[in-house]
């Protein structure tokens, strides 16, 4: 590991202990911490933005090799940028609903295609004796969830009698769902301890020991 | 200065604090004390906890493990920084189990903070097992509109990326001559935290049938159940405990397996400040029904004095 290094490490280790400071309470440190941070991401991101979309996608294509059908392309780009002034913020328009077609084109027949129509087809139970029985009893219970959830998001009618018992079986559905959102939440923000946690009892030890 | 007196420690006219009123009111900072403690001191002294390795994890390394030395895989690096700890444990196993395979693997990422994390994981894992930048793997970099970059690379990945993250020509990599477009490629794996996964599925999976394997966050996980049940998605590994059964299945031992410990203990304290959250509700709704019945029962028999007199 070469000097430069172990200075960066120490840097997160001094930064992270800085950001876990606002557990305590509100102070300086964690200010300055959370401020280093939005400028750093905001200065990277811009330069990153930047160079990846107009030098290297619009600049180096058109002005060193040639590729005139990217103009188009980059004078809509451009006439985003009038949005700035009130006077010619309209002409942007265009080029946002330029791009707001060119995406729905493109996206709308896939997303029906993956999201709802094989979708759909997950929900029909195979054939019994054709699956082991453990999947056909889970493809069950997922039919009886979508029917339950649809029911129970149908408002054109009152929620009583049937319709009413089985809009509470939905919700029993709905619960079950958020309850392993939640928990796969609590796992992903452990997770991030875990890994704040073992820089900086195991990765920045390591780095001391091999100065 | 003030100069009044402090209460004696011993002082018998403080009434003492009843069990529900302690435990519906504790202090944040003593939960965040016990849960540091138990996600620390594993760390320090594991427990080597047992591990079951789950249908979509196997189904994960199923995918990579039928394939031959000399094929070609996708690998996208679709997180930042901030989900290096949860999803670098995911991408460092499955370009192990690739490399040591001989699979040669075309990596890039979605996002602009991405570039930086795949050079450091395909430099580091490279190394390990002496593969070479442009013949073994190539690191084609960032490339804005996602979308776009799914869609044209069916096409052609070379005109997707008409130079690597180093500049070099694409026409000049000997690994994209072999491969450039979804067609020639076996196997496309995303290691993502955002939902990613699914716009692979609809446009490289749905428009050009690539087969396609995901490594999750476990906040995205749930979302991503159902494409492994319809089959647009081979196998999935969700959050770090994926990532561990994944590591133990390539018989690896990396940061995901390191962390389960950590992980199982810290549930198991969340799980005991649940039921201690909701015993002390119950207590605390019994008690203010008690005190209810015992302010009404108080307001009758005053009401019978009064018809008394």
């Amino acid at each position: 590991m070469v000097i430069w290094d172990h200075i960066g490490m120490w840097v997160a280790a001094v930064l992270t202990i800085a950001i876990f400071s606002l557990l305590y309470r509100d102070n300086p440190f964690y200010r300055a911490a959370e401020h280093l941070l939005v400028g750093v991401s905001a200065g990277y991101y811009v330069i990153n933005y930047f160079y990846a979309s107009v030098i290297r996608k619009f600049a180096v294509p058109v002005f060193q090799q040639g590729d005139l059908w990217l103009l188009p392309g980059g004078i809509l780009g451009l006439l985003i940028l009038l949005r700035l002034s009130r006077r010619t913020q309209w002409v942007s328009r265009y080029a946002i609903a330029f791009y707001v077609a060119a995406w729905s084109g493109y996206l709308i027949p896939s997303v029906i295609q993956e999201r709802i129509l094989i979708q759909l087809q997950g929900t029909i139970p195979p054939q019994p004796g054709t699956v082991p029985w453990d999947a056909f009893l889970g493809a069950i219970i997922v039919l009886i969830g979508v029917i339950s959830i649809l029911i129970y998001f149908y408002f054109s009618a009152p929620h009583t009698g049937v319709l009413g018992r089985i809009s509470q079986v939905g919700i029993t559905f709905l619960m079950i769902g958020f309850g392993a959102s939640f928990g796969y939440t609590v796992m992903g923000r452990v997770s991030l301890l875990i890994g704040r946690f073992q820089f900086l009892f195991q990765e920045l030890p390591e780095s001391l020991m091999n100065m | 200065m003030t100069t009044e007196a402090r209460p004696s420690k011993t002082d018998a006219a403080r009434p003492r604090r009843p069990l529900h009123d302690w435990l519906a009111n504790v202090d944040r900072r003593v939960i965040f004390i016990a849960v540091a403690v138990a996600t620390a001191l594993p760390l320090i002294f594991p427990l080597n906890l047992p591990i079951k390795t789950s249908r979509e994890a196997r189904a994960y390394y199923d995918e990579i493990e039928r394939l031959q030395p000399g094929d070609e895989m996708i690998f996208v690096f679709d997180y930042e920084p901030d989900l290096m700890a949860e999803l670098d444990p995911m991408s460092i196993a499955t370009l192990r189990h690739a490399f040591r395979k001989d699979i040669q693997v075309i990596a890039l990422t979605d996002y602009p903070g991405g570039p930086g994390i795949a050079e450091r994981i395909l430099g580091e894992v490279a190394a390990e097992y002496g593969k070479t930048h442009g013949t073994d793997y190539v690191f084609l970099g960032y490339n804005p509109d996602y979308s776009a970059t799914m869609l044209r690379m069916g096409e052609s990945i070379q005109a997707t990326f008409p130079t690597d993250h180093y500049h070099t020509p694409s026409s000049e990599l000997p690994l994209l001559q072999e491969a450039d477009r979804y067609a020639e490629v076996e196997l496309l794996a995303t290691v993502t935290g955002s939902a990613l996964a699914e716009y692979w599925v609809i446009f490289a999976g749905g428009s050009y049938g690539q087969r396609i394997i995901a490594g999750n966050t476990a906040i995205q996980a749930v979302l991503i159940y159902p494409y492994f049940q319809t089959g647009q998605l081979s196998g999935f590994l969700g959050g770090l405990k994926g990532a561990a059964e994944y590591e133990k299945l390539i018989g690896t031992e990396g940061a995901g397996l390191r962390g389960m410990d950590a992980q199982s203990m810290a549930h198991l304290l969340i799980v005991c400040f649940i039921i201690l959250g909701n015993i002390g509700f119950v207590l605390q709704r019994r008690y203010q029904r008690r005190l209810e019945r015992e302010q009404d029962g108080g307001a009758k028999r005053e009401q019978g004095d009064g018809v008394k007199r």
